[in-house]
């Protein structure tokens, strides 16, 4: 074992960690996001702990539905983190291909995915858990649409960011979703949340759907004014998301899509 | 004439400072490429030379419309590029040893993806004839990362053929090549130029290599333009040749002989190498042979494209 040497180690991380801001935001950001999400579902664990076999579908359903947002960003950023890998960014725009052609690719492609992906999700709590989600009804499909758009809308900001500024910041791609996590309300009411956290969430599409999907497993049906409520902050938030990935693209040919790569 | 294929008209790039935090103020601007103009005619090679940082790569950026320009024209078949972008993109290819391909995907996936982006008829063909030209058809089902760099080269230039394109924007083409690879690279190339008049801006460090491919060469420096002519041409403007002498008798005699004249003298053990003009060689040869000073070799080399490039080079320097 050699002092120096391990010294030198610890030294070349730590620079590494003074010039790469995903390193700062994995030491603060998901800490801050845990405690937040699983303290805020624990609270409510504890208050409606007399309803605990409800409780698991609803915790069950949440984590299944989350999957869709997560999912719909993730192919989003990482389809274009993938390109900046492999250093194509520049081969692939030298080609007629178009920003939103490239757009329009993977949100098509994102579909497919998301839909495998919840087929495997729906069968796994199933036949693990026995929850059925499907218990849902046709209210499923507007649900996971309008996740679908959340996911989009994230996944535009992101990648806007990511293409701005490069891969120094590709951490987003994972994270950037979990902002809106414990606004979301996935395992827990809105009505559970500070009321801060309760006017932020007003403004946060998701809400709404997780929302809902609760009042349908507890009630069977669901308030379409929701549905309405979320969807028109989605369609605004996705013109925005898709506008703000365009502006940011093209600040990038600014500097040469080369060097982002 | 042959027709003007692509028309560059006072291109010009400004990259804005970054903001400065600490400072608390943007840095400098940097004019990466500074009013440049040319044009490239159907079937012509032309050579994009310059030290690094000379604006070559940002030129060939601003052509595919992958870095912005801050000023200028750019046309290509005499259609405007940024009106349209699309159709012209369609007969115009890029490859560059500085870009790469998805590393995980094999070398026929990754045509095949190129080959629909670009809409190719019977992409199949296509790929399997350029995979033979480019000595690579055994390497169809390879994934790119198990390629040597010279391999990807080759399949990058594949690539670049996939659409047949009319316009080629080469950036150091056969960078990482063998020689043998790098010569049947060329061929290709010229055979492409010769058969369907593909015109091509080609950048390489390779000297000797510009003066083979290119019909014309444009010399950047700073961003700006300073010379276009032919590689001929160009070596030309170099006044002085290098006169090697391998000296038997009265070394020191030459060399004192030499900076008399104010001749330029390198002296390495028995050889000696003099810069002088072409015209001054009969005349310093004769007055050595009356101060008695004997050589048993001798050579004269012209100058060429790569005296150029260093000279030109020096003087960006300085």
């Amino acid at each position: 074992m050699n002092r120096a040497r391990i010294g030198a180690l610890i030294l070349r991380h730590l620079y590494n960690f003074k010039h790469r801001t995903d390193r700062w935001f994995d030491a603060f950001y998901w800490p801050l996001m845990d405690i937040l999400l699983w303290g805020l579902t624990s609270i409510y664990i504890r208050e409606a702990s007399a309803d605990m076999p409800n409780l698991v579908m609803i915790l069950l359903t949440g984590l299944v539905f989350w999957q869709a947002v997560w999912r719909s960003q993730y192919e989003i950023t990482t389809n274009l983190l993938e390109e900046m890998w492999s250093k194509n960014l520049v081969s692939l725009f030298a080609t007629p291909l178009s920003v939103y052609e490239w757009m329009m690719g993977v949100v098509l492609l994102g579909i497919v995915k998301m839909f495998i992906t919840l087929s495997f999700s729906f069968l796994l709590v199933f036949f693990m858990y026995q929850v059925n989600v499907f218990k849902i009804g046709w209210l499923l499909l507007p649900l996971i649409g309008l996740l679908l758009m959340s996911g989009w809308y994230i996944g535009f900001i992101v990648s806007g960011i990511i293409v701005r500024y490069g891969t120094r910041i590709q951490t987003l791609a994972w994270s950037g979703v979990y902002l809106l996590a414990p606004f979301s309300a996935i395992y827990y009411p809105v009505k559970s949340l500070p009321l801060w956290a309760q006017k932020v969430a007003k403004f946060v599409p998701t809400s709404y759907v997780f929302e809902g999907m609760r009042t349908v497993l507890f009630e069977g049906k669901m308030d379409l004014m929701m549905l309405v409520k979320s969807a028109g902050l989605s369609i605004i938030y996705l013109i925005f998301g898709g506008m703000f990935f365009v502006w940011m693209f093209n600040k990038s040919r600014k500097i040469g899509l080369s060097s982002v790569e | 004439m042959s027709k003007v294929v692509l028309e560059v008209k006072n291109l010009t790039k400004i990259f804005s400072g970054t903001f400065s935090l600490k400072k608390m103020k943007r840095g400098k601007s940097t004019v990466a490429v500074d009013n440049i103009s040319f044009n490239i005619h159907e079937g012509e090679i032309m050579g994009l030379l310059g030290a690094n940082g000379a604006g070559k790569t940002t030129t060939t950026q601003m052509l595919l419309g992958t870095t912005e320009k801050s000023k200028g024209k750019i046309k290509f078949f005499g259609k405007d590029f940024d009106k349209h972008r699309q159709s012209i993109l369609q007969e115009v290819n890029y490859a560059s040893a500085y870009t790469q391909l998805p590393r995980q995907m094999t070398v026929y996936e990754n045509l095949l993806v190129y080959a629909k982006m670009y809409q190719v008829e019977y992409p199949k063909k296509r790929i399997a004839m350029l995979l033979e030209q480019f000595e690579m058809e055994d390497y169809r089902n390879k994934d790119i990362k198990s390629l040597s760099a010279g391999q990807l080269t080759r399949i990058i230039l594949t690539k670049a053929f996939i659409n047949f394109p009319r316009v080629l924007l080469l950036d150091e083409p056969t960078a990482s090549l063998d020689p043998d690879i790098a010569t049947s690279v060329r061929k290709f190339l010229l055979k492409q130029q010769k058969k369907y008049g593909v015109a091509m801006l080609f950048t390489s460090h390779n000297m000797a290599e510009v003066a083979e491919m290119c019909d014309r060469v444009v010399f950047l420096r700073k961003g700006k333009v300073v010379a276009e002519d032919t590689p001929e041409g160009l070596a030309k403007t170099i006044k002085h040749c290098s006169l090697r002498l391998l000296v038997g008798d009265g070394l020191k005699r030459l060399k004192v002989f030499a900076e008399g004249r104010n001749y330029q003298i390198k002296v390495k053990e028995r050889e000696a190498e003099i810069m002088i003009k072409e015209e001054d060689v009969a005349s310093f040869l004769n007055k050595l042979a009356k101060h008695d000073i004997k050589y048993s070799e001798i050579s004269i080399d012209k100058p060429t494209l790569e005296d150029y490039f260093l000279q030109m080079s020096g003087e960006g320097k300085k």
